[in-house]
């Protein structure tokens, strides 16, 4: 009882020292681990050993757990006591009651034949309608289930059910090697794929205690960059298209394109795929970066324009999908939409590999789709800068990095980025060079629910504009 | 009984322009989506896509939901008939070469008509997204027709005549006349983009079933159902924008060049119609009372303005 009290207690006052949390999850040996970010880049865990499969639930007073709580449910079967809506979240009515895919190294069982359907939370009431929206849409985009409270054109609620496919991304990399699991990692999301490589990179240098050469850092900050700005990219094209801006978005997204092909040429992958340790940039390849990094700022800035000068577009987007500050905090928001409501954090600030750079923060405020809108617009920029000065950095060393990690790894670590759906982390358990326990825990999945809070009080016909201004990663939510 | 000369004349002019406005509606979408395409960067499908739309969806299977009814497979036929009788209505010479009632009451009542039959379909469709847009457009149907009747009293002030015939030649070249004229051409302007369905309004081209109107009511027909819906939206769109250039526009005292004219007059108005969609993004569906009510604020300032110095 002590002990609960302490595991509660320890995690409120880290939330209100300013720290942010990381990780939050279970392992096969009844543990519950959380890994915390200090201010001043420093991680620190905490532990607690479930009795009799149950553990205290943070969730009333650290509402930013809830999912990862239901989580652990869903996979291990350890009970969140106290959890205020513990409702299956990975979970489907077709796994047999005793499977929980991470507790157990368990075959696939028999999948029970009923319909897929977890239980919705809905409004009831005189004059509401359950709309449902997917899985299947009708542009080309993932799995995700919305079911929509709304009254007349206003939505009052909304239950998103994400997690639609299973995909066993933690379970595949459990038994292999650094080696082999890279590509793996390298897959778990198409937008944010450099993160993701760069986290499992970096808690496997941690556990080698191996010092990053100064021209690798550069390399990587490279890559992440031109990430960012293709992400951003695809995002702010997006946008338009949710008010019928046609002309933005096709030629956002053109210029987006003429970026990804310039990165397959110089990476090798149009989606960076493993282009952290295959796709090291060349001398030849610097030269052809550069003059490619100049013609996107060249219709970068025609494109600005185009946008900048349509108020109609600004006007849809005010006032919309609002997220109010104290609710991204108390939700651990990350990414464009913590900023967007004027909480001036970016873990780059924390990474060392951007020591030698400043990063600049957008001063945005409102929280509406406007200020999604306008923090991508200014991150863009930035990241163009950045990159100009990795590439100065880069200039004379072009040495590659021929790094093996050794075979007999050992430890449980944690790797962190600012990617560009937000922060991005994953804890990495390994013994003796085989992965233990692997853990994802991506912007996207810590954005979700707030993407369902600011839908709520919006008119219907809004959903599209405040979603795209999100523009939320369906696949890091398949577990 | 001989009809004379200039009927016979009339009569001819008058079903080679309704045969042609059949014939040329989907051109003429194709036009403006064309314009649309260069506008956005891109190269865009033939300005002859729609008939090759049409000919495929002819030929593809037609689905109809389980938990729909007859409604939902009538309707298409309904809207693409209301349409080609609003074609009969028009005066492609003109004037109308037949004397029986052509009333403009009863144009406003089979556009209202088509609207009914779409917001029925909509309903009738048991998707989860037909109600919603069958909603809407009923909804907004509900300002479009006063803004119809606001920029049509101005026709009837002039002319007295509840009839569709065109104003008197010349009466727009009048300098005091070109305010109202103005008035009324803007305020017409702007209920035909309600009407048709064209942005800032509603968006025909968007995949965003949440944010749709017209084509959430479509969204379940398939093959031959499909192809009559699309061929009634593209004769809509002929028609109420040659109704336009019929009340506002100019007329040629030579039946033939008139409706040469007219079709010239659409295609250039398609052209113009993508165009202005590409610079324009959809309004909020709650300003949509709001943008309706200029245009009938329009035509009401016009009969005004002519009203007031005892007539033209």
């Amino acid at each position: 009882m002590v002990e609960n009290e302490r595991w509660i207690r320890v995690h409120v006052e880290r939330k209100r020292a300013g720290e942010q949390l990381l990780s939050l999850t279970g392992d096969r040996e009844r543990r519950i681990r959380s890994h915390w970010l200090l201010p001043d880049g420093r991680i620190e865990a905490e532990s607690l050993i479930c009795e009799e499969g149950r553990f205290p639930s943070l969730s009333v007073s650290l509402p930013e757990v809830a999912w990862d709580e239901r989580e652990i449910h869903d996979m291990f079967g350890y009970v969140p006591e106290g959890h205020p809506d513990l409702r299956p979240l990975v979970r489907t009515p077709r796994w047999p009651d005793s499977f929980y895919p991470l507790k157990e190294r368990v075959a696939a069982p028999q999948w029970l034949d009923v319909e897929p359907d977890n239980p919705a939370k809905v409004v009831e009431g005189e004059g509401m309608t359950v709309m449902k929206v997917g899985p299947t849409h009708a542009g080309i985009i993932e799995s995700g289930h919305f079911v929509f409270s709304i009254m007349g054109e206003n939505i009052l609620h909304l239950d998103a059910h994400l997690f639609q496919n299973h995909r066993g991304v933690e379970k595949t990399l459990e038994g292999l090697t650094v080696t082999d699991a890279r590509p793996f990692v390298s897959r778990i999301c198409g937008a944010d794929t450099v993160s993701h490589q760069y986290n499992f990179v970096s808690a496997v240098e941690q556990l080698t205690g191996r010092e990053v050469p100064e021209a690798v850092a550069w390399q990587r900050v490279l890559l992440l960059e031109s990430e960012r700005i293709l992400s951003h990219l695809n995002d702010l094209a997006q946008i338009p298209a949710g008010v019928g801006f046609t002309v933005a978005h096709q030629r956002g997204l053109a210029m987006k394109e003429v970026w990804q092909q310039e990165l397959a040429a110089v990476f090798g992958h149009r989606f960076l795929f493993d282009a952290m340790n295959q796709g090291q940039i060349t001398m030849s390849g610097k030269e052809r970066f550069l003059t490619a990094l100049s013609s996107l700022e060249r219709e970068w800035g025609k494109w600005r324009k185009l946008v900048d000068r349509q108020r109609g577009f600004h006007d849809r987007m005010r006032g919309v999908g609002v997220v109010r500050r104290e609710d991204a905090d108390q939700l651990g928001a990350v990414g464009v939409a913590l900023r967007a409501t004027g909480i001036r954090l970016d873990v780059r600030a924390q990474m060392p590999l951007y020591r030698h750079v400043q990063i600049a923060i957008p001063h945005v405020s409102g929280g509406d789709v406007e200020a999604r809108f306008q923090v991508r617009l200014q991150e863009v920029e930035n990241s163009f800068r950045l990159l100009r000065t990795a590439l100065e950095q880069l200039r004379k060393d072009a040495t590659r990095d021929d790094w093996q990690p050794p075979v007999d790894v050992t430890g449980e670590a944690v790797g962190y980025s600012e990617s560009p759906h937000g922060l991005n982390a994953h804890v990495l358990q390994i013994k003796n060079g085989r992965i233990e326990r692997y853990h994802v825990r991506s912007g996207a999945y810590r954005n979700w629910p707030v993407l369902a809070l600011a839908v709520a009080g919006n008119a219907v016909a809004d959903f599209p504009l405040i979603n795209k201004s999100f523009e939320l990663c369906y696949s890091c939510a398949d577990r | 009984m001989w009809m004379g000369w200039l009927t016979v004349e009339l009569w001819g002019v008058q079903i080679v322009g309704m045969a042609l406005a059949v014939l040329l509606a989907p051109l003429y979408v194709g036009i403006a989506q064309t314009v649309k395409a260069r506008m956005q960067g891109r190269q865009g499908p033939s300005i002859w896509q729609g008939y090759w739309t049409l000919s495929k969806l002819w030929r593809k299977e037609t689905l109809v939901p389980e938990f729909s009814s007859w409604v939902m497979q009538m309707a298409p036929a309904v809207t693409f008939g209301a349409m080609a009788v609003v074609v009969v209505y028009i005066p492609w010479g003109g004037s109308v070469p037949f004397n029986w009632p052509h009333d403009v009451l009863t144009v406003f009542f089979l556009l209202a008509l088509e609207r009914f039959w779409v917001g029925l379909a909509g309903l009738d469709s048991a998707g989860t997204f037909g109600g919603l847009g069958a909603s809407r457009i009923l909804t907004l149907g509900s300002g479009i027709e006063p803004a119809l009747f606001a920029v049509f009293g101005l026709l009837w002030y002039l002319t007295g005549r509840t009839e569709i015939v065109p104003i008197a030649p010349g009466w727009w070249r009048h300098s005091l006349n070109i305010l109202p004229w103005g008035l009324a051409v803007v305020g017409y302007v702007f209920v035909a983009m309600a009407e048709l369905g064209r942005l800032p309004v509603d968006n025909p081209d968007t995949h965003l079933e949440l944010t749709m109107m017209h084509e959430a009511t479509v969204l379940e027909y398939s093959g031959r159902f499909l192809a009559q819906s699309q061929a009634a939206v593209a004769l809509k769109f002929t028609a109420v924008i040659a109704l336009g250039w019929v009340w506002l526009g100019p007329t040629l005292a030579s039946p033939w060049w008139n409706l040469l004219l007219r079709i010239g007059e659409l295609a250039v108005t398609s052209a113009l119609l993508g165009w202005f969609e590409s610079r324009t993004v959809k309004l909020r569906y709650l300003r949509l009372p709001a943008y309706l009510s200029i245009a009938i604020g329009m035509g009401m300032l016009a009969v005004y303005l002519v009203a007031s110095r005892g007539g033209y």
